[in-house]
């Protein structure tokens, strides 16, 4: 692996933007079908259980401070389970994450704004910009992750205040109506979309951050800001919009954009809202992509990911063109795919590694107790 | 050499894909809808779209001969086909987005307006912010036709119009499409639409001559509610009843009531601040509802004589005699639609939902037969006036003295 380091802060803001990535846009109706007016309170567990999980994968980390994902499993599970393990868990993980996210970005656009365009002609573009990033780097996009966050925050906060007036209570009236059963299914997606998937980040930290003690604080702040935001724009689309129409819309927080109206004079910037999602969304794409191609150079002893950018590039373009035949089929597929297989791979993987990591632990420790035993 | 060649390339892919997009809309292709009017001619639906014509807006010369907007309609099976079809008639490509105004003819509206809604919703053209009103008696196409004065784009009169009386008068509401939805889809609330009258010869509103009288014959009036059985409409209320109802959504931003005054004039209080609070409660196992408002208000005007403002007593007097008159209007609504059209307009199954979901699951499915025409609501009203205007005793008093 090239020797690139990333500051702290970076890795805050890395975390934070790649959670909040689709999220964004599809988190508030995956919760509302199930939990109704309660979406915020599954948000709200989502987010307790969730940290329990990262706090899991950062203890990997922390056991193993200078290696990546691939390398810890290479050690814990042998050289070749590990290698063939990370090979299954990265090829679907591809699918479900960088492919899939590029092709929602896609599908994105040519619902809300440009229902004429090719989506091909969108996701060539986006995909372009991905690749050139990815060549480029980590620190590169490390560097444009720290530019970009603050106008993230901007417009996430104006989007927030000039639509508090429209917030109606009452929406979010009864609690609990249907009792906590509804709740488990959308906790369940909630941690799917968003922390699962954080488990890819042990490709990037702790093995490229300058300071690797405090890494872990890092990733867990920024997991923090991000699930706020997403907490936040659940809470924003009960209240204005009502559980009736988050739950049926697709993209809910386009909706929001497009709710806001001060006084028939600013109004209509759905379109400025829209920068938000490209921002959050190409860096969960890139990121996505990056750790997958980093865990690949890995896999098969590669030593610099850069060769491998465009081949696999050309592959992630061309998949997220024709990978789902329709939406309906990806709603599907994100439901019962790609929540079982995050659980796995975010979840399972991790305790897996830490038990046998456990089990090394009892064998070395018994083996100094003999060798003291002479004494 | 490699580095001019390669920047070469750039610029040449860089306008190729830089140059537009697919789906460019020039604003000189678009015809940009104002208005949308929805009627049902046999089992077809008939679209008529009111287009503004920009040039003739701006434009300062007198008697130009164009009228500001112009309407087109077609037919279609399906609503999606007659809004398509418009383009046989249309010379531009029909642009939704910037609709204001939505009206559905009154026949459609007794037939259901579920079906023309999903499009409203689905189109990504179509967005939330615009109005909805049901033309009563005529078809929307007719309503669409009348010039109207001051604004000259019709469905901005319409517009602008609904959002003022709404705002200062009250028996109005601007509905949009996310709150018809909500309502819609609600068991506890059915939802109302704000109706839309011609008044005068709608032959003489559809010409120029409308407009270039002082007095035009022919005009366009809200009026009343058009009260709904989920999606069809049943029945309307009038202006008293509609005033009654905006009271208890406790929406009113402001308004102006008259009680009596000594048995021989009227004092107008205006109010300028409401709130309701409806509350839905289980006693022995029966709904009931508690509809808590509170009200504050100016004297807006006195047409009595012998009335002393300087008297507090004279004002708390007033305070209870507005009270009266509004648990009086709130009780009138109430009764009329729990005895002649049994369907919940004022979310009282909501507000039981809200307080008691378990109740509420028992009761939901024939809340509009069997609880709603019985439900007791009690009525609890709190009205302050907090000053008389800029002047205190009517100078009507000194009047009656020296006649």
């Amino acid at each position: 692996m090239p020797n690139v380091k990333i500051s702290l802060r970076q890795l805050t803001i890395i975390t934070a933007l790649f959670m909040i990535g689709t999220a964004i846009l599809i988190v508030p109706s995956a919760l509302a079908v199930k939990a109704k007016q309660d979406a915020w309170i599954a948000a709200l567990i989502g987010i307790g259980i969730g940290s329990l999980i990262l706090a899991l994968q950062l203890l990997l980390s922390r056991l193993y401070p200078d290696m990546n994902l691939v390398q810890i499993s290479e050690k814990l599970l042998g050289k070749w389970l590990g290698k063939s393990v990370c090979f299954l868990l990265l090829l679907i993980l591809f699918l479900g994450g960088p492919v899939a996210v590029l092709q929602e970005i896609g599908t994105f656009l040519t619902v809300q704004i440009m229902p004429e365009t090719p989506i091909q002609a969108i996701i060539i573009l986006f995909g372009a910009i991905v690749l050139m990033g990815v060549r480029l780097g980590l620190e590169v996009l490390a560097r444009s992750a720290e530019l970009l966050f603050p106008w993230f925050l901007l417009l996430f906060l104006s989007l927030s205040i000039l639509l508090f007036s429209q917030v109606k209570w009452e929406n979010a009236l009864p609690i609990l109506e249907q009792g906590p059963g509804p709740l488990i299914p959308a906790v369940c997606s909630f941690i799917s979309i968003v922390y699962l998937p954080n488990m890819i980040l042990l490709m990037i930290f702790p093995a490229s951050v300058n300071r690797q003690s405090e890494a872990n604080k890092a990733v867990f702040i920024g997991s923090l800001i991000g699930s706020l935001i997403l907490l936040l724009i659940v809470i924003l689309s009960i209240l204005v919009l009502g559980p009736t129409i988050t739950e049926k819309t697709m993209y809910p927080s386009y909706l929001l954009a497009q709710k806001i109206n001060i006084g028939n004079f600013l109004q209509r910037i759905e379109v400025i809202m829209a920068v938000m999602w490209f921002i959050t969304l190409f860096f969960r794409i890139s990121f996505y992509f990056y750790a997958t191609v980093a865990g690949y150079c890995q896999i098969f002893n590669i030593k610099n990911i850069q060769p491998l950018v465009i081949p696999l590039g050309w592959i992630l373009t061309t998949l997220a063109v024709f990978i789902y035949p329709n939406v309906m089929f990806e709603h599907n597929w994100e439901a019962r795919t790609w929540t079982p297989f995050s659980f796995i791979f975010g979840l399972l993987f991790p305790l897996l590694l830490l038990g046998l990591h456990g089990i090394r632990k009892i064998r070395s420790k018994g083996a100094p107790k003999k060798s003291r035993f002479p004494e | 050499m490699k580095r001019i060649l390669g920047l070469l390339l750039l610029t040449l892919a860089a306008s190729f894909l830089l140059s537009g997009c697919w789906n460019r809309r020039e604003l000189n292709e678009l015809g940009i809808a104002v208005a949308a009017g929805v009627d049902k001619v046999g089992d077809k639906y008939r679209l008529s779209v009111q287009i503004a014509i920009p040039g003739q807006v701006a434009s300062k010369k007198v008697g130009s001969p164009q009228a500001p907007a112009t309407l087109f309609t077609s037919e279609g099976d399906t609503l999606f086909e007659a809004a398509r079809r418009m383009s046989q008639s249309s010379p531009r490509k029909i642009y939704f987005a910037h609709l204001r105004m939505f009206i559905i003819g009154e026949s459609l509206a007794r037939q259901g307006i579920a079906e023309v809604l999903d499009l409203l919703f689905r189109d990504h053209e179509f967005r939330t912010d615009f109005y909805f009103a049901v033309s009563k008696e005529n078809t929307a196409e007719e309503t669409l036709k009348i010039m109207t004065p001051i604004e000259t784009i019709p469905a901005n009169k319409l517009f602008t119009s609904l959002q003022t009386s709404e705002k200062i008068w009250s028996p109005t509401k601007a509905v949009t499409l996310d709150e018809l939805i909500n309502d819609l889809s609600s068991k506890g609330k059915h939802p109302v639409l704000t109706g839309l009258e011609i008044r005068g010869d709608k032959n003489i509103g559809e010409k120029k001559i409308n407009v270039e009288n002082i007095y035009t014959p022919s005009h366009l009036v809200y009026s009343g509610f058009a009260v709904f059985k989920s999606d069809r409409l049943i029945g309307w209320l009038n202006e008293k009843e509609s005033r009654g109802y905006r009271l208890i959504l406790g929406d009113v931003k402001s308004s102006v009531n008259h009680v009596k005054c000594r048995d021989q004039g009227k004092v107008v209080l205006e109010t300028l601040r409401t709130s309701a609070k409806v509350k839905g409660s289980m006693v022995k196992s029966r709904p009931h509802i508690n509809i808590r408002f509170s009200a504050e208000g100016n004297v807006g005007s006195v047409e009595c004589s012998g009335l002393d403002l300087t008297k507090p007593e004279t004002i708390q007097k007033l305070e209870t005699e507005m009270e009266q008159m509004t648990v009086r209007l709130i009780e009138t609504v109430i009764q009329k639609v729990q005895t002649e059209y049994k369907v919940d307009i004022f979310g009282f199954g909501e507000a039981i939902r809200r307080s008691n979901p378990k109740a509420w699951k028992s009761m939901k499915e024939d809340w509009d037969e069997r609880y709603f025409p019985n439900l007791p609501v009690h009525i609890q009203v709190d009205y302050h006036i907090r000053r008389t205007g800029t002047i205190s005793d009517s100078f009507l008093n000194e009047i009656r003295e020296t006649r």
